[in-house]
């Protein structure tokens, strides 16, 4: 809980600064880039997070990489979460930071799983569909479950639309057994 | 001392002077034999001797009061106080008796008593029991019908929740059966317009 609290208020601090010299987008692109070297990466995450390796040192290396491929905004913000030891929350920084990002541009994010991989046609209708249902502009993130059977399923915010067979399945599993506890009882 | 007792005293010594002048007197006459007519007597066969005879009851006068005195007397004394002696006793007899009937009657009336209390104890001690009879049974049974109360309802709800838990498990084969099917039976085409109508239905739905 205190991490988020901290990737929140450093999120905030970003953000505000990045809407301010309108490098918004640049500073997200920056930061999703850093979180999928860091998921995609082992080793750069344990010198990232190691406590033997000195502020420094990480400083330096952190330059080396990234200081021509980010935005200075971006790169300040590094350094700065080095030097106070939290560079474990720049995760944490990056989901803060989309999340203010898609309130500052109404934009409702929703994660779409389904049991094949959706065709173009597809994709481009279902957001079609939930923008107009929702009334928003939709920023949909696309995974594969196979065992959803067949099906997609959406959720959102607290809400899941769920369109699988697994669902379906599942429903009727809870619809026969709580027929079942009625007519025991 | 009585006026009886001085007569008789003095009758007893006027019987003893008289006895003492005739025994003198007969002792005399019969040896001076100076009553006429003894040889007479004696001739025709006849041996009185008058004076003797006198001197006799002149001795028995003065022996009289000696074997009064020592004899009747003191034997009459020993009567009387046997008589005495016997009344009291009888007496005495009498009034144990009629002790003994008091005492009788008062254990009779207490044993009466005692009886009744007795009855009367057996009784109250009986309905008592009967009392504590009656609710131990009362207990007994009221108990009995919990017990066979809750058993029954243990029973139904064991046999409820074997019911359920057989029908979960059936319900379970059934789904693991038709997700197996429907795996089986699932191809990209089915899945292709299971996500189309999906998507067609989503605003139906909401």
């Amino acid at each position: 809980m205190e991490d988020l609290r901290v990737g929140r208020r450093y999120a905030l601090a970003l953000f505000e600064t990045a809407h301010k010299f309108d490098v918004i987008a640049s500073v997200e692109e920056d930061l999703n880039a850093i979180v999928a070297l860091l998921e995609r990466d082992d080793e750069f995450t344990s010198f990232l997070v190691s406590p033997y390796t000195s502020r420094d040192e990480k400083l330096q290396i952190i330059d080396k990489l990234f200081s021509d491929r980010i935005t200075a905004l971006t790169m300040q913000l590094l350094r700065l979460m080095l030097e106070k030891r939290r560079e474990t929350d720049i995760i944490h920084v990056r989901d803060e930071f989309s999340q203010l990002r898609r309130k500052h541009e109404g934009v409702l994010h929703v994660h779409v799983t389904s049991a094949e991989e959706l065709v173009a046609e597809q994709r481009t209708a279902l957001l079609a569909k939930l923008s107009v249902l929702l009334d928003k502009k939709i920023e949909a993130e696309f995974d594969i479950d196979p065992l959803l059977i067949g099906g997609l399923k959406v959720a959102y915010d607290n809400n899941v639309m769920d369109g699988t067979a697994r669902g379906a399945l599942h429903k009727l599993r809870e619809n026969l057994t709580y027929d079942l506890i009625k007519r025991v009882r | 001392m009585s006026t009886s007792d001085s007569k008789n005293s003095s009758a007893t010594l006027r019987n003893v002077i008289f006895g003492v002048v005739l025994m003198f007197g007969g002792t005399y006459a019969s040896v001076t034999n100076v009553v006429p007519g003894r040889e007479a007597l004696d001739k025709m066969g006849l041996e009185l001797d008058f004076g003797m005879t006198f001197a006799t009851i002149g001795v028995f006068l003065i022996l009289f009061p000696m074997i009064k005195g020592f004899f009747l007397v003191p034997l009459q004394n020993a009567i009387q106080e046997r008589n005495t002696n016997l009344e009291r006793t009888f007496s005495e007899v009498e009034e144990l008796k009629s002790e003994m009937q008091t005492l009788r009657a008062d254990y009779e009336k207490r044993l009466a008593a005692t009886e009744a209390e007795a009855r009367e104890h057996i009784q109250s001690q009986i309905k008592e029991a009967q009392q504590l009879r009656a609710t131990l049974i009362e207990e007994a049974t009221a108990k009995t019908e919990a017990l066979v109360s809750q058993a029954q309802s243990d029973i139904a709800t064991e046999r409820d929740q074997l019911i359920g838990e057989l029908r979960s498990h059936v319900v379970e084969l059934a789904l693991g059966a038709a997700t197996k099917i429907v795996g089986e039976n699932m191809d990209s085409d089915k899945n292709r317009r299971m996500v189309d109508d999906f998507i067609a239905a989503a605003g139906v739905a909401s």
